[in-house]
């Protein structure tokens, strides 16, 4: 049985040398379509063209590990942790820590030692965010992706930085472009996955306005024009139905923004944008069931 | 060669001395630990829910049959009603029944003490309803609540032993609850009167008091009117506050996925659901429900005192159901009950039920008037010659 139905396949399947954003919305999430691309990259039976399989840094601000190390086993059969332990897949946490001050630890009556300056080594392929600034998410990035098996490229995946535009008012837009566009720009990276939020509620402004929407939609549509490939998660137009979790819609750009000449150097020699041109704008259903497969249909064709 | 009877097991143990475990497998050397009181394995992944205390809530949680430890749920009302609080005091004092530690920030200690009370006296109605649900065929039974197919079942389990693990209790608004006297069954946190946030201490005490507390106890965070101007100091609002105090709260329910839950009640009409950080604050929470109550009206009341509908049946307003726990954010949509539909929430003394909503007949038919009074009177009327033939 393949792991990730034959219809997903061409979703799934990105370009080499390209930036992809996904968006969702509240409620259909892509989590679901997140571990496909892990396990897209992951896995080593890829096509013919492709030997050896990628590896992947997931960074994600808002699940923690133990979700996507569960929702990785149960959709798809890929144990995180012994890819981990092969220096194939590694994780930064930007949840358990970003806001929340250990407090805990404080024995009252004997005062610690000054704080060491030796770094608290997690486990290998686990790294955890402290800050909410890009200067420290790059670091703590370069950090993991130094620590990966250095034999083949690197698909990145950025799960819901966007909550840091929101809760972090110095931040703008621009700082989050150029923080992917910088990421992408490294050579052991190949792929930049940008998961972002596209809630109506925050993509159009509200009466009043607020900033928070302003810099959402900034940065969705910037990303959008960045990527080479968009691909959107909502629910159906029509309504909540019975046996369709959702809408995901894959926008191929026909000109890549690497051709384009300002910003040609970036991409120069670095991909033949054949394979992207054979790509189609798609539009699909899905449905995601209960023992974590999913089903991915064309309209119409729900019963099956 | 040896001649083997068929259908007979061939790996049984000589001293098979209980016959009710029979299919079992012979190696089962650990006994599982019992889960902590108030808790029990979700039906779907066998991940340990807890009872939001409201028995038609836990049933529409994406089949979960309750709140999965680890999640918080958001609940925003719009309009000056307090449905909501209600939910919360259900959801508290059966934290409190059930021995969990709960943790209320903003309230005051009458806040605790209003705190609703065990329903006494439900064995006739649990009776009647037993009855009742002889009549329903079995297999039809189990296409209604989903959940609550589970939560009889926990519940008459107690009927042959002592008092085993209530899931839920049934709790009645008019009375108290009487708090367990000594160690502080709630831990009232309250919003200090800082210059930056106040979360953060609200935090420091939530996250010292589980520190602090025995390895196996569970806690329940309750959070009234999140953002209320009566509670909260006006910066609150601020995403730069209130986004970090979710996610950090989002954080730890993850830290202590097996101990802790949350419930948060916000005001819709101050913060409306289309402004973007209430759309954070949603996504950041597990499940969210909203609740718009129904205008009061006299005509309506008119209406229904004509006998058009059961006075307890009429709805007091609709219940939405924007994301569910576990369930979204594995992927799903659509297809769970109650997701989808209209639901319709009514609460009385003793239940907040949330049901399908389904409008009473127009004040003008007067057939389904009748047939809506003849149902209200038990179907006592008898039915026409052609509605039994087959």
């Amino acid at each position: 049985m393949p792991r990730i139905p034959v219809q997903l396949a061409p979703f799934v399947r990105a370009p080499n040398e390209a930036l992809l954003l996904l968006t969702s919305t509240l409620d259909a999430s892509a989590s679901w379509l997140l571990c496909r691309f892990l396990c897209d990259a992951l896995s080593p039976d890829r096509d013919e063209q492709q030997k050896d399989a990628k590896k992947v840094l997931l960074v994600s601000w808002l699940r923690d590990y133990d979700f996507w190390k569960q929702e990785v086993r149960k959709s798809t059969g890929l144990d995180l942790g012994g890819l981990r332990a092969q220096r194939k897949f590694a994780f930064v946490d930007g949840l358990s820590a970003l806001f929340l001050a250990d407090e805990v630890e404080k024995p009252r009556g004997l005062q610690q030692l000054p704080a060491r300056p030796i770094p608290a080594k997690g486990p290998p392929g686990l790294h955890t965010l402290s800050s909410t600034s890009l200067d420290h998410a790059s670091a703590t990035i370069t950090a993991a992706l130094d620590a990966l098996d250095p034999s083949s490229s690197t698909l990145v995946i950025l799960d819901n930085p966007d909550i840091l535009l929101a809760a972090v008012p110095a931040l703008a837009p621009s700082d989050l472009t150029s923080f992917f566009l910088t990421l992408h720009t490294r050579p052991s990276v190949s792929q930049v996955l940008v998961h972002l939020q596209s809630d109506l509620a925050l993509r159009t402004p509200s009466v009043p306005p607020q900033p928070l929407q302003i810099a959402q939609q900034n940065l969705l549509v910037k990303t959008a024009h960045m990527s080479a490939k968009v691909l959107g998660i909502r629910l159906l137009d029509t309504g909540v139905a019975r046996d369709v979790s959702g809408v995901l819609r894959a926008t191929v750009h026909k000109d890549s923004w690497t051709n384009i000449g300002t910003l040609g150097q970036m991409g120069d020699g670095r991909r033949g944008d054949a394979g992207l041109l054979e790509e189609k704008s798609l539009e699909v259903l899905y449905k995601v069931q209960g023992d974590g497969g999913v089903r991915v249909f064309e309209r119409g064709a729900a019963t099956v | 060669m040896a001649f083997r009877k068929r259908n007979v097991a061939l790996t049984r143990s000589p001293a098979d001395n209980t016959p009710s475990s029979t299919p079992s497998p012979p190696a089962a050397p650990l006994q599982p630990t019992p889960p902590p009181p108030g808790t029990r394995p979700s039906p779907i992944d066998g991940r340990p829910t807890t009872s939001t205390g409201t028995p038609s809530l836990d049933a529409i949680l994406a089949g979960h049959a309750g709140l999965p430890l680890g999640n918080s749920l958001l609940i925003g009302e719009s309009g000056t009603t307090d449905y909501a609080g209600a939910l919360l005091r259900f959801y508290a004092a059966e934290g409190v029944v059930q021995g969990h530690r709960v943790h209320v920030v903003g309230m005051g200690e009458a806040w605790g003490r209003e705190l609703p009370g065990i329903a006494e006296g439900r064995g006739k109605r649990e009776e009647a309803r037993e009855r009742e649900r002889m009549k329903i065929a079995w297999r039809y039974e189990g296409l209604g609540a989903h959940g609550s197919v589970r939560g009889p079942v926990s519940g008459s389990a107690d009927a042959r032993g002592e008092e085993v693990n209530v899931f839920c209790h049934t709790f009645d608004l008019a009375r108290r609850l009487t708090l367990p006297v000594g160690a502080a069954a709630i831990n009232y946190i309250p919003i200090p009167r800082t210059s930056g946030s106040p979360f953060t201490e609200i935090l420091r005490n939530l996250q010292r008091q589980i520190a602090g507390s025995p390895p196996g106890s569970t806690h329940r965070l309750v959070v009234p009117s999140l953002l209320s101007p009566a509670l909260y100091p006006a910066t609150c609002a601020n995403p730069s506050v209130i986004l970090p105090f979710l996610h950090a709260l989002r954080a730890l329910l993850r830290k202590y996925s097996t101990r802790l839950t949350a419930m948060i009640t916000l005001p819709l009409t101050l913060y409306p659901r289309t402004s973007g950080v209430v759309r954070w604050m949603e996504i950041i929470s597990d499940g969210v429900f909203e609740l718009s109550p129904f205008p009061y009206s006299h005509l309506e009341s008119l209406a229904t005192s004509a006998g058009t509908t059961k006075d307890e049946d009429r709805p007091q307003g609709m219940f939405a159901v924007h994301k569910l726990p576990v369930f979204h954010e594995r992927g799903g949509g659509g297809s769970t009950e109650g997701l989808g539909e209209e639901l319709a929430f009514t609460l009385s003394r003793r239940k907040f039920v949330v049901a399908k909503f389904s409008l009473p007949p127009v004040e003008g038919d007067t057939e389904a008037q009748e047939a809506a009074v003849r149902e209200v009177a038990g179907g006592s009327a008898m039915p026409r010659k052609e509605e039994l033939e087959f």
